[in-house]
């Protein structure tokens, strides 16, 4: 039972971050009907930027994060710049290009940081909670919490400020929110900005959970993006759920199939996505002719 | 293709049937000379022997070492006077951890005229382009320890250390003979290293009458182990066996060590690296017991002497993976200085004929190819390997 | 100059090059030295793969990342069953190709209820899922792969020499290369790439679009595996290495960058990118930032690749020197052939529509709708916007499933059959918003509804070729004499998106036309034109109607709805609120009181007051 429990709460401190990963994914794609196939790229960017703040420049771990987001929310903002004549036309067009976008940030991070990874020690040293024999290091705790304070300040900014609601407009009909006076990409730059900051600062908080290496952005990011669609995407409370299940589904498949942990997680999701393709809350996505 | 009118066809076809009778003359590449076996007419000019390793991708580490290790011998060779006054010239090539680029290098080395092979040290790149570097003469001196290595009975292949079941073997002897340990359990990932650490050292306590309590195996690029140390956990073994590269290994123990478990950790070579205590943190890989042919860069003057030099050229100390490759390249050098710069078979027979003593112990060559045939153990205390007693 | 461009023809210059090329290819080997010869080895087989990525993904439109898991299938299918269970190598090569196939129709499945994004990771899922499998499966060695494989035994040829294989490639990839080209430029490409540019109207005009998605999938399965064979017998060795997500996205930019709506351009990316990667070998970093780079640039500046290039560089040249060309025009309209009058079924009921409802999650747009649509009749429909009019034809059409109710074509149920199956069953359609196919030319615009045959047809391209042939000649001689009955032959070779709104609006009508209805609903064909085009048009239908040919249409132009249709249903929100000829429709007050309001329908009482 203990292993069980154990377990669990693994997976869940994992699925935590696979939530912050699928609320970037929902969000650009809920307002720019963009999936970001360099969202994982853009994980791996931040928590190296974050690893360098925190380690080379010995900054605070609460100050490394949100520096580490702002840089990367500017790599967001580039390459939303880059591929906004596709934005609206060509959408198989843009998945690649962001594809493309993806493969330059894996080539300048091993040009930059080398392809060996670097280990990152936990900013919160007091030992671990002990649960009836369950251990819950402190850390995972303080994931859960900012991922859930992520959220908060993500649906409050999306339903009560007027950028927020702009971004939303343009979900629905970027030619009618051009008409009533919304700068359509600086709308979308927006968006994408906050959506790579989210995974930055998922990026930021898995280092010390994991190890930073220059591959670690492509599990992650087909984690949280399964994490997405399985919740459905465009949904941010199904990307909370979705997140947490497939951390999960994770942590018991790595268990029972060992080797075989991510063929199993795959067929599985392949499955539900068959039956299911709008995932547990439905897609609310963008309005496309 | 009929879309042509009928005369394309024919002056098509025509075409086709010319270029046909000009390949039935004589098939293009035989008058390709297969390098290694002409004999060195350039007397005058370097001996080039390449260096192939990954220098991208998550192996480079190790590649890194090897080429470190190997250019330091061959550096040192060069300032005292190189092989009959020939210098040795090295040319690194990264084979990215892709068996199908190794094999593309092998053709290429074979072309640019490289006599012998320093590398990889991945076994899977290695077995790939063994077949290739035996039809093309080609010594090759390897840091992997697969033993399926030697199934492949190359005249042409040689390992730099010992084969993986002698680390392990050695090492399940110390835990359960010498320490009386019972309760053993593993933690192997799935690529061929792990694989092979799991074979070697479940036949190795077989051998001693003693089943492992537990199982687990992982991806080789997982990162979090957690639930596999779970199962173990459960199980409450005394020794956790771990067969993983140095990053892994340290991040398996790190993890386990977060969840609680008091269990000794006992591994092989890449325990014995300072990539595995950085990444796993001192205070929980002291208490390592390590199997590993080269303990540390002070167990011996020939090691701090070694050790010196490297520090010197590279700014940081050697460890295993540097000192097989130093003793790898000296058995090269000391082959090609008894034979007179020679190549292809008969630089192969010179390899297996040298007597060495280096960093990691006794060279001496078998017909598979082995020529390290122990290990030594050792335990990590404050931060430094220290012989076992 | 005028005399020597005379000799010069596209095809002539086309055909020479390809000779040049064969020859060119065939005695390369003897230049290389071993190492470029195992380089050109390995250019070949990713061309192979290229060119079958470029059938699903540029073709087809459908997005594949899985097709690196078809070259794993396909090489350890061969690997296992040639090194463990012992069969020759041309045997295991030919079972490898089946479980390729198998692969294909499994990651095909997705393809058909999830598109775009959705397809893209799940599919790139399935590919992690069988990297996984071989990673870790004892069958086919785990990491250390599978080593022994043996050279093709074939009649004495030494294959196991990097020269003679290289023969054996280039053999299997031209044939593979022209198989590819064949079937783009017939009827199954040409369906495959209207699936591509819109899949609705795709369906609307009788392709089956599962089954062609499936269909591409297969196909793309099948060069995959064929190069996973040929690679086991090059190299004898295989590892999980060679098939990582790192080279399915190399796979994918030499693709992309190459052309990917192109074959030529997905085997010049891959030859290109291959050698480029050889050259950098050192410097991979490097060189995936280059590819990367050049994806994206690629993307956002020329999608149509590096193949597209010339095309635009030579457009642009010809725009520079003022070289306009003789713009294509509008030929006058030639009445179809009058159908013989048919006895009997004159006036008879053609399309029933009983009890209809359709809901959309709350919005009930089409309320309890019944009517008749009578052979040989001119039937309007109109209202005020959002009455449901096109919902209406929408689900006629097959486009939606009804939420009640039933539409009968002939005596025959009709509703919840898909869109093909309709257009089979003789209902043709236009669109409010023009939905033509733009990556195709006005002719095969006309040729995919030209083509009535169903998909499993095409057996006949592995089994009688010759048979394609003819079929695609016969196609493109109705076609041309379809384009040349509604004026437009000259504009046969260009695209739509170049033509004028009006034009565009014809070869709809056309395209309609082109798959032989009983059936015809034009939805708005007079918005957007002037007064001369709407007299035309009116023409037009009555010469279709003539022609034995119902139509129903959707029209807001009161004018064309009063002198053409013959009678009138009016709609508003969801119901029919009026049926009759159009004059007596005019008067309606409820008509009136749809369109104007009720404020300005004269007071009830004001009549019986005068005095």
């Amino acid at each position: 039972m203990q292993s069980f429990f154990q377990t669990l709460v693994s997976g869940l401190s994992f699925g935590a971050v696979y939530a912050l990963v699928a609320l970037g994914f929902s969000l650009v794609y809920r307002t720019m009907g963009l999936v970001n196939f360099a969202h994982g790229a853009v994980l791996m960017i931040g928590a190296y930027v974050a690893s360098t703040f925190y380690l080379s420049a010995r900054l605070p771990f609460a100050v490394a994060v949100p520096a580490a987001m702002i840089v990367t929310g500017a790599v967001g903002l580039v390459i939303e710049r880059v591929l906004r004549p596709l934005e609206n036309k060509d959408f198989d067009l843009m998945l690649i290009g962001t594809i493309g976008a993806g493969t330059v940030l894996d080539a300048v991070a091993i040009l930059i940081w080398s392809s060996s990874g670097r280990g990152v020690p936990s900013p919160v040293q007091t030992a671990p909670f002990d649960i009836g024999g369950v251990r819950i290091p402190a850390y995972n705790v303080l994931v859960i919490g900012v991922t859930a304070a992520a959220m908060a300040v993500l649906t409050l900014f999306l339903q009560r400020t007027r950028h927020g609601a702009a971004m939303q407009a343009v979900a629905m009909d970027h030619e009618a929110a051009t008409a009533v006076g919304i700068h359509v990409g600086r709308s979308n730059a927006i968006s994408f900005a906050i959506g790579a900051a989210l995974a930055a600062l998922a990026g930021a908080l898995v280092g010390p959970m994991l190890y930073v290496t220059p591959t670690m952005g492509d599990s992650l990011g087909i984690q949280g993006f399964a994490a997405a669609i399985l919740g459905g995407f465009g949904s941010i409370p199904g990307a909370i759920v979705g997140g947490l299940g497939i951390g999960v589904i994770g942590s018991f498949a790595a268990q029972s199939f060992q080797g075989y942990s991510d063929l199993v997680t795959f067929v599985v999701f392949t499955v539900l996505v068959m039956i299911r393709p709008t995932g547990i809350f439905g897609e609310r996505t963008v309005n496309r002719a | 293709m009929s879309r042509r009118p009928r005369y394309r066809l024919v002056s098509a076809a025509a075409a086709a049937a010319a270029a046909l009778v000009a390949a039935a003359c004589s098939a293009p590449g035989s008058s390709q000379p297969s390098s290694g076996s002409t004999s060195s007419g350039a007397a005058a000019g370097p001996i080039k022997i390449a260096v192939v390793d990954a220098q991208s991708g998550s192996e480079s580490d190790l590649g890194q070492f090897e080429w470190r290790g190997v250019k330091l011998a061959v550096d040192q060779a060069n300032a005292a006077g190189g092989i009959d006054g020939r210098k040795i010239q090295l040319t690194l090539y990264d084979d990215q951890g892709d068996p199908t680029v190794g094999t593309e290098l092998a053709r290429k080395i074979a072309s640019a005229g490289d006599i012998a092979m320093f590398g990889t040290a991945e076994s899977a790149v290695t077995l790939a382009m063994a077949p290739i570097l035996e039809s093309e003469h080609i010594p090759n001196i390897t840091s992997g320890q697969s033993t399926q290595l030697l199934a492949l009975h190359s005249p042409y292949l040689f390992l730099n250390g010992p084969t993986g079941l002698t680390y392990d073997s050695t090492l399940a002897k110390y835990l359960v003979t010498t320490k009386g340990y019972k309760k053993i359990a593993m933690l192997t990932n799935n690529d061929s290293y792990g694989a092979g650490e799991d074979e070697a050292f479940t036949a190795s306590l077989k051998s001693l009458g003693i089943t492992p309590v537990a199982t687990e195996v992982v991806p080789a690029d997982q990162t979090n182990m957690t639930p596999a140390l779970t199962a173990i956990r459960a199980k409450n073994p005394q020794v956790l066996f771990i067969g993983a590269e140095e990053a892994q290994s340290g991040l398996i123990v790190k993890q386990a060590r977060a969840l609680g478990m008091t269990a000794v950790i006992a591994e092989g070579a890449p325990a014995g690296t300072p990539l595995y205590m950085s990444t796993a943190g001192v205070a929980n890989a002291n208490g390592t017991i390590v199997s590993s042919p080269y303990l540390g860069n002070d167990v011996s003057p020939a090691a701090r002497k070694f050790a010196a030099a490297y520090t010197a050229a590279y700014g940081t100390a050697p460890e295993l993976h540097g000192a097989k490759a130093y003793d790898g390249a000296e058995v090269m050098i000391a082959a090609l200085k008894a034979c007179n710069a020679c190549t292809g078979l008969a630089l192969a027979n010179a390899i297996r004929a040298v007597h060495y003593a280096g960093l990691l112990g006794n060279f001496r060559y078998n017909s598979s190819g082995v020529g390290i045939f122990a290990t030594s153990i050792g335990i990590i205390t404050d931060g430094k390997i220290k012989p076992a007693g | 100059m005028s005399r020597l461009w005379s000799l010069w023809s596209p095809g002539r210059a086309r055909a020479g090059g390809l000779v040049v090329l064969a020859v060119a290819a065939w005695l390369l080997p003897y230049r290389l030295n071993i190492y470029w010869i195992s380089v050109a080895d390995t250019a070949i087989l990713f061309a192979l793969l290229a060119v079958g990525m470029g059938l699903v993904m540029g073709i087809a439109g459908q997005v594949n990342l899985a097709q690196i898991a078809f070259f794993g299938v396909g090489a350890y299918a061969t690997a296992i069953l040639t090194t463990r269970d012992g069969f020759g190598f041309w045997t295991a090569g030919a079972l490898a190709m089946l479980a390729a196939v198998i692969a294909g129709l499994v990651v095909g499945l997705p393809a058909l209820r999830i598109q775009s994004h959705y397809l893209g990771i799940v599919t790139l899922g399935l590919a992690v899922a069988f990297i996984d499998w071989i990673t870790n499966a004892p069958i086919t060695g785990g990491d250390s792969g599978i080593s022994g494989i043996p050279t093709p035994p074939l009649f004495g040829i030494d294959l196991a020499s990097q020269y003679l294989y290289y023969y054996l490639e280039l053999i299997v990839f031209a044939g593979g290369l022209a198989f590819g080209l064949f079937i783009v430029r017939t009827p199954l490409g040409r369906r495959m790439r209207a699936m591509r540019d819109d899949p609705l109207a795709a369906s609307a005009v009788g392709v089956e679009i599962r089954m062609l998605r499936m269909a591409a999938f297969v196909l793309a399965s099948v060069y995959g595996g064929a190069a996973g064979v040929l690679y086991a017998g090059l190299v004898h060795y295989i590892a999980p290495e060679t098939f990582s997500i790192a080279d399915m996205f190399l796979l994918l930019a030499m693709v992309i960058i190459g052309g990917r709506q192109s074959l030529a351009g997905c085997v010049i990316g891959a030859i290109g990118l291959t050698v480029v990667q050889q050259e950098l070998i050192n410097l991979a970093a490097y060189a995936q930032l280059g590819y990367g780079l050049v994806v994206v640039a690629v993307v956002v500046f020329a999608p149509a690749g590096l193949v597209g290039i010339p095309g635009r560089a030579a457009a642009w040249y010809r725009r520079w020197r003022g070289h306009t060309g003789r713009a294509a025009a509008l030929e006058p309209f030639r009445p179809l052939p009058a159908a013989p009058p048919s006895p009997g079924s004159a006036g008879g009921a053609l399309l029933e529509v009983a009890g209809l409802v359709m809901r959309f999650r709350g919005v009930t747009a089409i309320d309890d709708v019944s009517l008749t649509v009578r052979e040989g009749e001119i039937l309007g429909i109109v209202g005020p916007n959002g009455s449901g009019k096109t919902t209406l034809f929408n689900v006629i059409s097959g486009l939606y499933r009804p939420t009640a109710g039933t539409v009968s074509l002939g005596g025959r149920v009709i509703s919840g059959a898909g869109p093909h199956r309709i257009c089979q069953l003789g209902v043709a359609r236009t669109f409010q918003h023009l939905r033509l196919f733009g990556n195709l030319t006005v002719a095969d615009n006309m040729l995919v509804p030209l083509d009535r045959t169903r998909t499993w047809w095409s057996w006949r391209y592995i089994g009688w070729p010759p048979g394609v042939w003819r079929h695609d000649r016969e196609l493109k001689w109705r076609a041309a004499s379809l384009l040349g009955c509604f004026g437009l032959a000259q504009f046969a070779g260009l695209l739509p998106g170049s033509l004028p709104y009006g034009i565009q609006r014809r070869l709809e009508l056309a395209r309609a036309m082109a798959s032989s209805p009983r059936l015809l609903l034009l939805d708005e064909p007079a918005a957007g034109l002037n007064g001369e085009e709407r007299s035309q048009l009116a023409a037009i239908v009555r010469s279709i109607r003539d022609s034995g040919v119902t139509v129903v249409l959707i029209e807001h132009n009161m004018g064309l709805v009063m002198s053409l249709c013959e009678r009138v249903i009016v709609l508003d929100s969801g119901t029919v609120i009026a049926e009759g000829v159009p004059a007596q429709v005019a008067r309606d007050p409820a008509v009136l009181e749809a369109y104007l309001g009720k404020s300005a329908l004269p007071a009830p009482h004001a009549t019986e007051a005068s005095p």
